[in-house]
């Protein structure tokens, strides 16, 4: 038998009106493009036209403006640009910040890597005692919100120049001067060992993947450990290091907290607080040129971590049998190293918590007699203050805005959760692929920009009713949609990397056996993925009860959550009752961290990382 | 059950510029054990799932017993979940979260089978591959050849009129796919189904198929039993594709003794059936004779030196030189032979595969060579 093989095309080919509504089947037919153009609006809605609201502003007039620019509201206009690079107030929005953004930023780098390479080395390549400890012990620092540190920072080194409790050195007879106790000095310190653990895990992971092949080599060609180290360790090294700086320098660019706690007393700005202050006293126009700047740089370090990745990934050393877990011999410098581990440990965790815990049961600053202890800032009752006349466990504030938090960053990470996995769906399964381009694009946008101009531009933009949307100020709705925004980086990574090791074949095989797409994602996608989503809903969870500047923005009295309350505490010198919500607070981020870990088995800090 | 046919059916994937699959005419009759056979890439694993409406087709029309299923023409598209066919994936994609009885009896529940009457069917099926003791263990609690035979329950429990299976049997060992392979011509024989099956591995095809479409390049080159493929094999790919060792070929434009000798001998046999660019001898069709006397009158003979003899436990491959080309022979008699002996290797008529400059079956020449017809 034989069978005709003919090589030309089929003259019956569809004309190009059926080839249309042909396609146009096979696109309706399966709801996932059109699901992923409604979650493309969402993001459109809630991440893009907030972005771009903030961007417009730096190029138009704003209200109460007119007369001084001459023009109408709404004309474009450089004045913005003009008063924020150029005119005699320029050093005070822009470069004077600048100047410290980068200078705190370059600093806390160099800190970190001081701190960091050290014991990533320890802890992947040296018999160190105690290493597994240390391996979780020394990421705790990112685990907690950095604006911790910053209080912790001020009960300890708070000096005359401000008012209200004492620090504990003023107390002890010893009045640390401004540059310690404010500014530069100790936000640098705060940032770096805030940061350091990305150090620790980035150059901790290439270490360890890294063939002791390679060093052995060196070795039996004759050289010493300063040459490997040098020669041979660094080099290869080179990409994760760089990775972690540049990561470093685009997180130190949108912190807020640490400087708004440490730098204001001596009107120490950077970018961020600069922005919110631009913002406090209605300059939208510049505050529009300020969040334009520190996206357009956090977008330049990104690109650059991009193509840096990129590029090293030509040489990548897959690591074989020669990746074996050896480790350097420390021999007498075992004790020594273990403790510069735990040195790092006790200044970074350590004493930060045990300084917050003992402030919130003292009645004076450090003095440590008995009679100066007590529970009643926790669980006391008539106490002797204008308000907050029972510890912080029996207020009712307390617990509202507990509450709060609960309710609203929890609805906001469990939207985050739920939208972050739908787009990794979409992402992965629609055959358009500009659709997926785009929303994996758009919901990593929230990343670069600052909280403080987002939550900004959630103010201009809901404050008053557009169409179909109420005025949301004040309500809790606009929270919950900002801080869902705000957490869509995290989540949707997330959707995506689990969507994309499920693979098509499962939900292949219920369509086969005749299941319709809803009953695919209820019985196949969804059960399969509950633990991703678990901590697709944990992650932002955790990063949503640290966060700081969103809530500094949007938050109103009667929405106070954890963070504006003990901020708003701090602001009445109620300072144990503040650090014990602060306490609460990290203590929260940190649990929530373990439980996540134990549930994806994995180290889950490393993915906070990235 | 009804009839899969595809007729000049094409498939090329999006961002891709060249065709998955071209111009493909199949017709897959009921009860019928199809295999689509062919090296990675042909075109093999897009066919079946173009059938299970997994993917759409860029061209062409396909059809299920009588209703139109999948045509751009048309555009008619008829969804997976509506064709009511079974699918074995070469990773078996069980659901990791359901159990095995969940797994097995997910397509009567979506049936909304009475309770009673799924019980009833899901015992069946688990008892009748015997993975019944497992039902409530999770599909990473089994081995591979468990989760294959869960797949196919999933699969037969809603007793489908079409089995469609991708390479089942590839992450199996080589002892375990052997037992799988009387399983599925028992099933194929108990249930009635028709089945396709895709495969790389001609013996997997050989020994199961009813009817196997050999493909190349999103081309079927030859459809036919199994006894078809391997004695008549419409072409050169096909002739070179099954059979291990390979069929020897002669190109008998090469200037060398062995072209000039098979040509000679042809040329008294063939009559004006066109010029013979190929020779192919199958491997057990070699003879080898120590001593001339005994060498049969009309067969086709030559000298030939043994250069290696290669035990395969049972069977013996032995490598001769003869007329300046390396050919290989199989023997099941233990040979006497070693390197270096000289011998006279001999081929029946019949046992010349001839193939035109298109790499062509010479149709029009098996009679004269005593071919017995398909």
């Amino acid at each position: 038998m034989r069978v005709e093989t003919p090589l030309a095309l089929p003259d019956d080919k569809p004309s190009f009106t059926q080839a249309m509504r042909y396609k146009m089947k096979l696109t309706m037919r399966e709801p996932t493009t059109a699901v992923g153009f409604v979650v493309a609006i969402i993001f459109a809605y809630l991440i893009l036209l907030p972005v771009l609201s903030i961007l417009l502003d730096a190029v138009k007039v704003q209200l109460g403006d007119a007369r001084r620019i001459g023009g109408e509201v709404g004309d474009g206009t450089l004045y913005y640009l003009h008063r924020t690079f150029l005119s005699p107030v320029a050093q005070n929005f822009f470069w004077g910040p600048l100047k410290n953004t980068l200078s705190v930023a370059l600093g806390a780098i160099l800190l970190s890597f001081l701190i960091g390479t050290p014991l990533a080395w320890l802890l992947s390549r040296t018999d160190m005692f105690a290493r597994r400890w240390f391996a979780t012990a020394l990421i705790v620092p990112y685990m907690l919100p950095s604006w911790t540190f910053a209080l912790a920072w001020t009960t300890l080194f708070k000096n005359r120049t401000v008012g209200g409790q004492q620090g504990w050195l003023e107390a002890m007879g010893m009045t640390p001067p401004d540059w310690m106790s404010y500014g530069q000095f100790p936000i640098t310190i705060i940032l770096s060992l805030h940061y350091a653990p990305f150090i620790i895990l980035l150059l901790g992971n290439g270490l360890r993947r890294l063939d002791s092949q390679l060093e052995d080599s060196a070795r039996i060609l004759g050289a010493t450990r300063g040459q490997i180290a040098v020669q041979v360790l660094l080099p290869l090294m080179r990409p994760a290091l760089f990775s972690a700086a540049l990561l470093i320098f685009a997180k130190c660019l949108g912190d807020f907290g640490v400087t708004y706690v440490l730098g204001l007393p001596v009107q120490f700005d950077v970018l961020a607080t600069s922005l919110y202050r631009s913002i406090g006293s209605r300059q939208t126009g510049v505050a529009g040129v300020l969040a334009g700047s520190i996206m357009a740089m956090g977008i330049v370090a990104l690109l650059i971590d991009a193509y840096v990745v990129r590029e090293a990934r030509r040489f990548v050393t897959v690591g074989s049998k020669g990746s074996m877990d050896r480790k350097s011999q420390l021999k007498k410098w075992r004790i020594p190293a273990t403790g510069f581990a735990a040195f790092i440990f006790i200044i970074s965790v350590g004493l930060p918590v045990l300084t917050l815990t003992l402030s919130t049961i003292m009645f004076v600053p450090a003095k440590f007699t008995l009679d100066n202890f007590t529970l009643q800032y926790w669980i006391g009752t008539d106490l002797e203050t204008v308000a907050m006349r029972t510890g912080i466990l029996l207020a009712p504030d307390m617990w509202s805005a507990a509450w709060n938090t609960l309710r609203i960053v929890g609805s906001a990470a469990v939207s985050a959760g739920f939208l972050g996995l739908l787009v990794g769906y979409v992402v992965v399964r629609t055959p358009f692929r500009p659709l997926s381009t785009f929303l994996r694009h758009v919901t990593f946008l929230p990343y670069l920009v600052p909280g403080i101009a987002f939550a900004a531009a959630y103010l201009s933009l809901f404050a008053v009713s557009h169409g179909p949307v109420p005025a949301l100020y004040g309500t809790t709705a606009i929270l919950i949609l900002a801080l869902t925004a705000d957490q869509m980086p995290y989540a949707s990574r997330a959707g995506i990397s689990a969507m994309m090791q499920l693979g098509k074949e499962p939900e292949e095989a219920a369509q086969v056996a005749g299941a319709g797409w809803v009953r695919r994602m209820r019985s196949i996608v969804i059960p399969i993925q509950k633990r991703s989503l678990v901590t697709g809903v944990l992650l932002p969870f955790i990063s949503g009860i640290k966060g700081l500047s969103l809530f500094v923005m949007l938050a109103v009295p009667s929405t106070d959550v954890l963070t504006t309350y003990s901020l708003r505490l701090i602001d009445y010198n109620y300072t144990q009752a503040a650090n014990a919500v602060v306490l609460i607070i990290a203590a929260v981020a940190y649990f929530g961290t373990l439980l996540a870990q134990r549930l994806t088995n994995t180290n889950l800090a490393e993915g906070l990382g990235g | 059950m009804p009839t899969i046919a595809l007729s000049q059916v094409r498939k090329t994937y999006p961002g891709s510029s060249t065709d998955a699959v071209r111009s493909l005419d199949l017709e897959i009759a009921d009860g019928e054990f199809m295999c689509l056979l062919g090296p990675s890439g042909c075109g093999k694993t897009t066919t079946l799932r173009m059938i299970a409406g997994l993917e759409n087709l860029s061209a062409g029309e396909l059809r299920i017993g009588d209703r139109v299923v999948d045509s751009a023409v048309e555009a008619t598209f008829v969804p997976p979940e509506d064709r009511k066919l079974g699918l074995v994936f070469q990773s078996y994609a069980l659901w990791p979260h359901l159990t095995i009885e969940r797994n097995t009896d997910f397509g009567l529940r979506l049936r909304k089978v009475p309770k009673a009457e799924r019980i009833k069917r899901t015992d069946d099926v688990m008892r009748a591959l015997g993975i019944e003791q497992y039902r409530d263990r999770y599909p990473s609690q089994l081995s591979g050849g468990q989760q294959q035979r869960v797949a196919l329950a999933r699969m037969l429990a809603v007793s489908p009129g079409v089995l469609l299976l991708d390479e089942p049997l590839s992450n199996l060992d080589a002892r375990l796919r052997l037992e799988m392979r009387a399983e599925l011509k028992r099933i194929h024989g108990k249930f009635g189904t028709t089945i396709v099956f895709v495969t790389h591995d001609q013996w997997e095809a050989m020994t199961l198929a009813t009817t196997i479409a050999v493909m190349n390049d999103g081309v079927i080159q030859q459809m036919g039993t199994p006894d078809d493929i391997y004695e008549r094999p419409a072409n050169r790919f096909v002739a070179e594709f099954v059979g291990s060792p390979p069929i020897n070929l002669i190109e008998q434009n090469a200037n060398t003794p062995i072209a000039a000798a098979i040509a000679s001998y042809l040329d008294g046999r063939l009559h004006d059936v066109g010029a013979v660019a190929l020779t192919g001898i199958r491997p057990e069709a070699i003879v080898l004779h120590t001593d001339a006397k005994d060498v049969p009158q009309d067969s086709f003979n030559l000298r030939a030196v043994i250069e290696g003899v290669l035990p395969t436990g049972g069977s013996w491959i032995v490598e001769v030189r003869a007329g300046g080309q390396l050919l290989f022979m199989t023997t099941h008699v233990a040979p006497t032979l070693s390197a270096g002996d000289d011998v006279t290797m001999v081929v029946e008529p019949a046992a010349f595969h001839l193939f035109d400059t298109d790499g062509q079956r010479m149709l029009n020449a098996d009679k004269a060579l005593g071919h017995s017809a398909g």
